[in-house]
């Protein structure tokens, strides 16, 4: 083993170490900001796998959605949510946490014994490196120019979606009608508000 | 891929996804028009989708048995059977639309706006039928499932419709994370994102690495149509989304999920059929018996028809499970037979809500007397749901059932045979609510019920939308040749299931 591939196992295993641990933590700890902050560090070092892997674009995109977007994304909410609330505790909380953990560990089980049965044909492909951007945009205009096209209106309707949601004002009126509207679910569980109104107007 | 230098020449083969570019359109024409402010959207919203999605269904009309050619380099394929699940989607977008707008009205909730998400869940919907790329699969399946949860959480200050938004989200993500997964150990696997060329892949790979992306993408499909055990978000996620959004969810969105489980099972899965069928066989047993045994025990009227679903998606996966030529055009002739039934159901409760604002089963209670039109309305439908003969569900019914026993699979026929009679009990407890009790012991509800009318806003539509759902579905029985043939020749127009049955007739055979 030389120099090189040593580095590089070196490499793999600290990182390796950051994201388990990482993940870990954003799970287990109850500090909401903690979570979000080793969920950065996760992101980060799985940016680090894909420059290990030579793939650089792809690591530099990881950086700038995951870490730069996304998680600061997380860390906003989380500021302008800063309301303490005493939750009701839930029933069987330790049996649900033991049940879950079993899944997973199961699943764990499985994927690692699918992974050491499996005979991978190794080496992989090799890494092109520097010319994967410009293989990328081919990609991306030719055989998938589809789903790039549909990925810009999932886009454009997300936001407009966001909006609607975020936005404060609600109609009063009812456009046809312009009677004041019942600004909820139609449908009332236990009492129809909707009759009351009208039985007494 | 190509090199470079013969990029030029590449053929797109565009045209295929015209409707869907018809659909686009309606949909930024629904968007301008709301800048001009609240009233100018709810006058001319209606009119441009009802334009956009009838221009595409006519363009898929013509599509139908065109000349088959991949477009967008084997991204999409407009086969038959792509067509028949697009225009089932397009179709019951269109009648969804014609009986949202009076809710969506009354409920004070922007009406451009609405249009245009639902109108983008029918994009993605429509383009995960033709997908024949693990990525456009992913994107056009996100496209629907983002646009469900905006839609599901669309009465944002009814606590209810919030909570069945984020539980649809929530489970919905984790559904998309194990696609991923799946789709990523595919692609480990054959080195290729088509569909086509990893079904070859599969044919002589390490089996418990493919097992494992079987069992993650299979997952997510069941996840997509409801089927137990996958179906825990769905009761909730239906009774608290507003009721026109369950109607487009348990149609559009369940046909989308068909489209995606033929594409990938038959289409990438082959190798494996044995397997998948077996699990699905699974499924359906129990989402047929599950969904109408919860059923029996429901007081509101859409959480029935929730557990209702279930079990009739279990009904339809009887068809796929049998893989011959009778099986697949019965999957599509109920396909389009529920889109009828149900979503005429759905205008039967919207009125009714509408009118009342109630949801509850005994709240219709005699309600013959004060509203007919509902009552017959919704008696038709609900018959037709159970497989009364001579509604379009009984034949659609019975013609599944003939295939599942043509293809010895007598399990599920049984098992669907006995459901069917428990579904056929909890329907006719609500008809007979509505017509055989007395007037002094009809419901409050209906004693104060409001003055027929029918000229506010929105109304005429949903009138439009209910008669003709229920004449199709009283009617379309005794005439459902056409359905038949219609439904014969989406099979026979399809290269990949003429290839499954061909290679089934040989094993049986040999």
């Amino acid at each position: 083993m030389n120099i090189a591939n040593s580095t590089e196992l070196i490499c793999f295993l600290v990182l390796s170490i950051i994201v388990i641990t990482g993940s870990l933590g954003v799970v287990l700890l109850s500090n909401i900001v903690y979570s979000a902050f080793l969920l950065g560090g996760v992101f980060m070092a799985v940016a680090g796998l894909y420059l290990l892997l030579n793939a650089s674009f792809v690591a530099a995109a990881q950086v700038l959605v995951y870490v730069g977007a996304v998680n600061v994304l997380i860390l906003f909410a989380i500021m302008l949510v800063n309301k303490k609330e005493e939750l009701k505790p839930i029933k069987g909380l330790q049996i649900r946490k033991v049940l879950s953990a079993g899944v997973c560990a199961g699943l764990l089980a499985l994927l690692i014994r699918v992974d050491l049965t499996t005979p991978w044909n190794l080496p992989g492909p090799s890494a092109i490196g520097e010319k994967a951007t410009e293989r990328i945009g081919e990609h991306l205009f030719t055989d998938y120019l589809l789903p790039f096209e549909l990925a810009s209106i999932l886009l454009l309707m997300a936001m407009i979606g966001a909006i609607v949601l975020a936005r404060r004002d609600v109609l009063v009126n009812d456009v046809g009608t312009g009677e004041s509207v019942d600004q909820g679910l139609i449908e009332k569980t236990t009492n129809p508000i909707l009759i009351d109104k009208r039985s007494t107007s | 891929m190509a090199a470079p230098e013969n990029l030029i020449n590449l053929s797109l083969n565009a045209a295929a996804v015209a409707p869907e570019g018809v659909v686009l359109l309606a949909m930024l024409g629904t968007l301008i028009v709301d800048l001009a402010g609240e009233k100018a959207a709810a006058k001319w919203s209606p009119p441009i989708s009802y334009l956009g999605l009838g221009t595409a269904l006519i363009l898929l009309g013509f599509q139908w048995n065109g000349p088959l050619e991949p477009s967008f380099l084997g991204s999409f394929l407009a086969d038959n059977l792509a067509i028949a699940f697009r225009a089932v989607i397009a179709l019951s977008t269109l009648i969804s639309l014609l009986i949202s707008w009076r809710y969506a009205e009354q409920s004070g909730s922007p009406v451009g706006e609405y249009a245009a998400i639902l109108l983008a869940a029918t994009l993605g919907a429509m383009l995960l039928c033709g997908s024949t790329d693990l990525v456009s699969v992913f994107v056009s399946l996100e496209t629907l499932s983002v646009a469900s949860y905006l839609l599901s959480g669309y009465m944002k200050r009814d606590a209810r419709s919030s909570e069945a938004a984020l539980k649809y989200l929530l489970v919905g993500s984790a559904a998309a994370a194990v696609f991923l997964y799946g789709a990523s150990l595919l692609y480990g696997i054959s080195g290729t994102t088509n569909l086509e060329a990893i079904g070859i892949a599969l044919i002589d790979s390490p089996t418990p690495l493919a097992a494992l992306a079987l069992v993650f993408v299979l997952a997510t499909v069941a996840f997509k149509i409801a089927a137990v055990p996958f179906h825990q978000w769905t009761p909730d996620v239906y009774e608290g989304s507003p009721t026109p959004v369950v109607a487009f969810l348990s149609v559009g969105s369940k046909a989308a999920g068909f489209a995606l489980a033929v594409r990938i099972l038959i289409g990438c899965f082959d190798a494996f059929d044995t397997q998948w069928k077996l699990l699905f066989t699974v499924l359906a047993v129990l989402s047929m018996t599950l969904g109408n045994v919860v059923a029996l025990a429901q007081t509101s009227m859409k959480r029935m028809l929730a557990y209702s679903s279930i079990g009739q998606a279990g009904f339809v996966m009887i068809g796929l499970v049998c893989g011959t030529e009778d099986g697949f055009a019965s999957m599509i002739l109920y396909m389009a037979a529920y889109l009828f039934m149900n979503l005429g159901a759905f205008a039967c409760i919207i009125l009714f809500s509408i009118r009342t604002g109630s949801d509850r089963i005994s709240d219709y209670a005699g309600l013959y007397q004060k509203d007919p039109l509902i009552t017959l309305g919704l008696s038709l439908c609900l018959l037709s749901l159970g497989g009364i003969p001579p509604m379009i569900g009984f034949f659609g019914k019975i013609y599944l059932f003939f295939a599942g026993w043509a293809d010895k699979q007598y399990l599920l026929v049984v098992v669907g045979l006995i459901t069917s009679v428990i579904s056929i009990y909890y329907y006719i407890s609500v008809i007979k609510m509505m017509v055989v009790k007395e007037p002094q012991e009809a419901s409050e509800v209906v004693n104060s019920y409001p003055l027929i009318q029918w000229k506010t806003i929105g109304l005429p539509p949903l009138r439009i939308a209910l008669v003709t759902c229920v004449v199709v579905t009283a009617v379309g029985g005794i005439l459902s040749n056409p359905l038949f043939q219609w439904a014969n020749s989406a099979v026979a127009g399809t290269p990949l299931l003429q290839q499954v049955i061909a290679l089934a007739g040989e094993r049986s055979i040999g």
